[in-house]
């Protein structure tokens, strides 16, 4: 038997979605292997749709989606997808009078960790992985912003999931959380498929070896971040004065302006782009900013 | 050898650390260590750390969770599993404020019926005074005890009042089941109260009896229209179909016909067909974007 062949863990075949006249998703078609996939793009894009889809909460109005051979349309094929995922939406809601240990208790037992003892060693596993084993008696009323956000990639890792959806997991966390957050995923056990949203490119040069930038309903790039970044090579400039010709520009933390262009500003500086470089530019030509 | 020179040997204190010694052994260790400094800090380096920070993570989780009171207990001796009551207290029509204001609406129009019955309030051109049982009198709460039982199970099921609806979704626990469960548990909870208040309110003694099947059939009512409408339209729906019937008999000074035979007939028709329903259109429950 050949090992070598391998199919892609999950793929997407012309998805599209609607909400009344707006079209989220356009004709998206995607493969995604073991590892960290990053999906960048701007509110409104369209990842929150295309990552409920993936997480079977949501279905598409036309194309079809496979994850791991799974068809989430079989329901006994949808229930075996959802027994390998973790899914963290964006707009998490909690039970708010909750403690913390007993939300992820609940969580656990929704994902048929049914025996009492296993599911309180599973409960203070995923605790310790985010840090919040010291808060398992508080209320979730009672939590900072960034710690709800932790018991939310807390509940995600319950029962150590195949499959890893992440809807703007880094939103609230100080950089300090954001750091042990890439640290968390670079050591999860057994190279599950793990995709993460977010609009900020520097989450993802820091831990995706991939990235897909979806804009307005459609993928626009797919490919590593140094890749991304190449897109925008020989266009990026910095110099003193803002150029008004360049297609955008904004002031560094060096307090000089960064140009991203096609001519170069008076007396300015090619530089190497980075992989938001690549991402400004695309969002520029795809006209959403 | 465990023991050498009145002390534990190291592969005694290693495997006390591990946790693999016997009972008796272990009992032995601690009742040792607590007088012995030198065992206890043979036993410190043997100690795994990650090991001992994973028990004190479990150990906080075991406090932290809850143990529950005299009625958890009893539902366990019962024989229903600690996972499905852990599963039905998230049910926002179980907790002690929702319970609280049942009471009290029920509290209500059961005090009103007792006041005109009794004559406590004088009502003029009222037929049934001064100790008469009045059926005027029974109408509001007629109106009103289906509607508690409904907006009770309504709120066990909206996916608008759980706050975890999209991640019990994404589980791979059935949508169904736990419907079923947390409506079934919303049903019984707000059932005795309506029960109790039925005793006590002037009317006939059958009263509890007859709104049972009432509350049922609007209860799987809403089920079965939340598979095919969406759950909000579902419980805005099915309070209608019991406050324009039971308005309309009140208004021809028969309130009661609601709950009486030929009522109960058409609620069991209702109950079976909507069983039947819900069986067929079941899986609707299991994807987000139908409820």
């Amino acid at each position: 038997m050949n090992t070598n062949v391998r199919t892609a863990a999950i793929s997407a075949d012309g998805l599209a979605r609607r909400y009344g006249a707006n079209r989220a998703l356009d004709d998206v078609d995607l493969t995604l292997e073991r590892g960290i996939t990053g999906l960048l793009g701007p509110n409104g894009a369209g990842k929150t749709t295309l990552l409920s889809i993936l997480a079977t909460v949501n279905e598409p109005d036309a194309g079809s989606v496979s994850v791991f051979g799974l068809d989430p349309r079989q329901p006994a094929e949808r229930v075996e997808i959802r027994r390998r995922l973790g899914y963290l939406p964006q707009e998490l809601g909690y039970h708010r009078h909750f403690k913390v240990a007993a939300f992820l208790d609940y969580m656990a037992i929704l994902k048929e960790i049914t025996d009492r003892r296993r599911r309180a060693d599973e409960v203070a596993r995923v605790l310790t992985a985010v840090g919040l084993e010291q808060r398992a008696g508080t209320r979730i009323r009672a939590l900072s912003g960034g710690m709800r956000q932790r018991l939310g990639i807390a509940q995600a890792l319950l029962g150590e999931p195949d499959l890893l959806i992440l809807d703007e997991p880094t939103a609230g966390l100080d950089p300090e959380q954001r750091l042990r957050f890439r640290e968390l995923l670079s050591d999860l056990p057994g190279d599950p498929v793990i995709v993460l949203s977010t609009h900020q490119a520097d989450d993802i040069t820091a831990i995706c070896p991939r990235v897909v930038v979806l804009l307005q309903g459609r993928i626009h790039f797919n490919g590593a971040p140094a890749e991304l970044a190449a897109t925008a090579a020989g266009r990026v400039w910095v110099a003193d004065e803002r150029d008004g010709r360049a297609h955008l520009s904004w002031r560094g933390s060096d307090n000089r302006w960064r140009h991203i262009g096609d001519h170069p500003p008076a007396g300015a500086e090619l530089v190497t782009p980075m992989a938001e470089d690549g991402y400004l530019l695309l969002s520029h030509a795809a006209g959403t900013r | 050898m465990a023991w050498t020179d009145g002390h534990a040997t190291r592969d005694l204190l290693a495997g006390y650390a591990a946790g693999t010694v016997e009972a008796v052994a272990v009992w032995s260790v601690e009742a040792h260590l607590t007088g012995c400094a030198r065992c206890r800090s043979a036993l410190s380096a043997l100690v795994d750390a990650g090991r001992l920070a994973r028990n004190r993570s479990v150990l906080l989780v075991r406090v932290a969770l809850p143990h529950g009171g005299l009625v958890r207990r009893l539902l366990c001796r019962c024989g229903i599993p600690d996972y499905v009551l852990d599963l039905v207290a998230a049910t926002p029509s179980l907790r002690r404020s929702w319970l609280l204001s049942v009471v009290g609406v029920l509290a209500v129009v059961t005090g009103e019926a007792a006041t005109v019955k009794y004559g406590w309030i004088p009502v003029s051109g009222h037929p049934g005074l001064a100790g008469n049982p009045s059926p005027e009198a029974l109408a509001p709460f007629l109106l009103i005890a289906p509607l508690l039982v409904l907006a009770g199970v309504a709120a066990a099921f909206l996916p608008m009042l759980d706050p975890a609806y999209r991640l019990a979704v994404a589980a791979p626990f059935s949508g169904i089941k736990l419907l079923l469960l947390r409506t079934i548990s919303a049903l019984i909870a707000a059932s005795v109260p309506v029960a109790c208040a039925a005793l006590i309110v002037p009317g006939p003694g059958w009263l509890p009896v007859a709104l049972l099947l009432p509350s049922l059939a609007l209860c799987g009512f809403a089920l079965a229209t939340a598979s095919i409408l969406g759950s909000r339209a579902a419980a805005v729906i099915a309070g209608m179909l019991w406050v324009l019937p039971a308005l309309l008999l009140a208004t021809w000074h028969v309130p009661l016909a609601i709950v009486q035979r030929n009522a109960q007939f058409a609620c069991a028709a209702v109950l079976c067909t909507c069983a039947v329903v819900l069986y067929l259109r079941r899986d609707r429950f299991e994807v987000g974007s139908a409820t």
